[in-house]
């Protein structure tokens, strides 16, 4: 008998009854959150010492090279930037920057669109895709994310994609960190160190 | 001396690991404590979640089924292993059908439990364990003293004498942000460059067929995207239904763990890398490892099956925050490990843990599954007693109270002069030495009794 076939056998039984599964998520325990304002929630949220994230705001997203350039130079960094094949990132005008698409080993930045931002946690929402990479987005020292208002939802519920997932959906809430050696918390464990999250008040097209 | 009262002794008598214990437990603690205050009702939450897990353990064949269906489906391989040699054997054989020369690990107990690090060394297949405290203990030739911090016994002064010794360009500043930033210059080539990426599981999402890893660290994605191949060792009970379901669970771990409202990095990955996608391994390898699961189910510890590996019950645990992790010597330590330790041991090896528990309820209180641990653990003694496990002394001892106990006028007796005999021996409310109980005042000091026994104060409360 395959070790499949013995485990199965000692668990048979009747298949689970979604309508009880689901009665289980009926009204979950979870933080408040005003959804009237979730602008002002994500932002409280991402500024949490556990997330310690800074931010920016811009009104298009042809502003947004001047948004990166403007976190890089306050940062002592210079404009050079990993950035992933995406459309809606190689329409804007990145003249003054050093740009590649690959990450390397010891790379300062990277720039990537995140889907949703969650105001309960202040976390970003990502999905793997041609145009999105997920490699950049733990190794680089410094972590900036372009994110719509309008896709600011409440809670984690709303983060699950329906129907077919892509290879990694994953959640980003702060930086890279550690409490490994007594406790104490230490930035930039392995991945990021540092979090920049620019608003765009308009569509991200 | 049998191998765990030793390993007491010795823990008892280092006050360094005593100094590490209570600086991580302590503030983890504390962390939990502010976090649940601020939940709107974590005691709901904590029901909710311990009936989320009750439906996967009672639909658990049913669950694995499917999530090994809309695994298959979205490209994975799944493998099933019944024990933990055999679980080990699989990964090895995807390693050396990889030409694995070296592999990157992210922080999994089960792996742990089922001996993964061993089999790999056997194997000639060279390990970089990613975490940093497993990074630390790797590095110390240790195994892991608590489930959420393994390096937890280590101090900072003792982490930093490690890395000057065995990084190539180790710091030069004594704080541990130094420390770290050497591990970080350290690890980062050798997790770039592995060939086999090996993870455990946080959840298994059974309606998608994802598997869920959540660290604060982003080690888990820096040693799962890189490699050609990435392989899951998960244990059966690891499933949930549904991505819901587990946003519940979610938020009751990081909370329970280290006080968080949620964890750094929560990553699903639901088969390997697509055909256009810039990253990614070309292959991923779920394997479901029993392991004595079905037993417990089948034998009475279907409720430690809910257990989610937050480590709330050892921080809270008096025992625990006396002797650390090692002295349990199971993968497992704490309440949890004192559990799970006599199922992949054996009662006969590991019958004492259970002894070593005060019953003070502590984990029971702070378990996000709702674990009735104290329960648990008084199954085992009452299965060690039945088994005739107890040595002749602790059954003759009991033996002799029993006889004693059934006759009121001696018990009294006993009890009368027992009282007398500790008044005289008290000093300031504490008895420092006990005759034929030097076992129990050696490492600490027993209060000091009322001056007379409970029936006495009765009877003379009933003439007044």
């Amino acid at each position: 008998m395959s070790a499949r076939d013995a485990i199965l056998a000692k668990l048979k039984g009747a298949a689970p009854d979604k309508a009880a599964a689901d009665a289980l998520l009926i009204a979950p325990e979870r933080p408040a959150v005003d959804t009237g304002a979730l602008e002002a929630e994500f932002l409280a949220r991402l500024a949490l010492p556990s997330v310690s994230a800074s931010h920016d705001a811009i009104d298009t997203v042809a502003d947004l090279p001047a948004a990166v350039a403007r976190y890089l130079a306050a940062q002592g960094e210079p404009h050079t930037l990993c950035l992933p094949r995406d459309p809606r990132l190689s329409a804007c005008d990145w003249s003054g920057f050093t740009l590649h698409e690959a990450a390397a080993p010891d790379e300062v930045a990277t720039l990537a669109i995140a889907r949703l931002g969650i105001a309960e946690t202040g976390s970003l929402v990502f999905e793997t895709a041609p145009q999105a990479p997920m490699l950049p987005n733990f190794l680089a020292l410094h972590h900036i994310v372009l994110l719509a208002v309008e896709d600011i939802a409440a809670h984690l519920e709303d983060a699950p994609l329906v129907g077919a997932q892509p290879r990694a959906h994953y959640w980003i809430t702060g930086v890279s960190g550690t409490t490994d050696i007594e406790g104490t918390y230490v930035r930039g464990a392995h991945g990021p160190r540092f979090l920049h999250v620019i608003l765009l008040r308009g569509a991200v097209g | 001396m049998s191998g765990f009262t030793d390993r007491v002794d010795l823990a008892l008598a280092d006050r360094i690991l005593k100094v590490a214990v209570e600086r991580t437990a302590g503030t983890a603690e504390a962390k939990r404590a502010v976090a649940v205050d601020a939940f709107p009702d974590f005691e709901a939450a904590r029901d909710r979640a311990a009936a989320i897990k009750d439906h996967v353990v009672a639909h658990l064949g049913a669950y694995l089924e499917q999530f090994e269906a809309k695994a298959i489906a979205a490209g994975a391989k799944v493998h099933w292993a019944s024990t933990a040699d055999e679980a080990c054997r699989i990964v090895i054989d995807i390693c050396k059908a990889a030409g694995a020369k070296s592999v990157a690990r992210s922080k999994s107990m089960l792996g742990e439990e089922i001996g993964l690090p061993h089999a790999l060394a056997e194997a000639g297949i060279g390990r970089v364990e990613t975490d940093l405290a497993e990074h630390i203990i790797q590095l110390a030739d240790e195994r892991p003293s608590h489930i959420i911090w393994p390096a937890m016994h280590k101090t900072r002064e003792q982490v930093s004498a490690l890395f000057k010794a065995k990084h190539r360009s180790p710091h030069e500043e004594e704080t541990i942000a130094a420390m770290a930033e050497s591990a970080r210059r350290e690890l980062r080539t050798q997790m770039l460059g592995a060939d086999v990426g090996i993870s455990g599981a946080n959840f298994l999402i059974a309606d998608t067929g994802a598997v869920c890893t959540v660290t604060n660290e982003g080690n888990a994605e820096l040693s799962l995207v890189p490699p050609r191949v990435h392989i899951v060792t998960a244990g059966i009970e690891k499933i949930v239904p549904s991505m819901p379901h587990a946003i519940h669970m979610l938020r009751m771990l990081a909370r329970s763990a280290t006080g968080a409202t949620l964890t750094q990095y929560t990553t699903f990955y639901t088969g390997p890398k697509r055909a256009d996608d810039r990253d990614g391994p070309e292959e991923m390898h779920i394997v479901l490892v029993d392991n004595g699961r079905t037993k417990m189910r089948e034998e009475g510890l279907a409720e430690m099956l809910r257990c989610i590996r937050c480590g709330a019950c050892m921080n809270h645990c008096v025992v625990f925050r006396q002797i650390g992790g090692h002295a349990y010597g199971g993968t497992y330590p704490g309440p949890m490990g004192a559990v799970l330790t006599p199922v992949f041991d054996g009662l006969k090896q590991s019958r004492e843990l259970a002894s070593a528990c005060t019953l003070n309820g502590k984990c029971q209180e702070v378990c996000p599954v709702r674990i009735p641990l104290p329960t648990l653990l008084r199954g085992w003694r009452e299965k060690s007693w039945r088994e005739g496990l107890e040595p002749t002394s602790m059954r003759w001892g009991l033996g002799i109270w029993a006889w004693v106990a059934r006759r009121p006028a001696l018990y009294r007796f006993g009890t009368g002069v027992a009282v007398r005999v500790m008044q005289i021996l008290g000093k300031k409310g504490w008895i420092s030495r006990l005759p034929l109980a030097g076992g129990w005042t050696r490492y600490r000091d027993m209060p000091k009794p009322a001056p007379q026994t409970f029936m006495n104060q009765y009877k003379k409360g009933r003439r007044t």
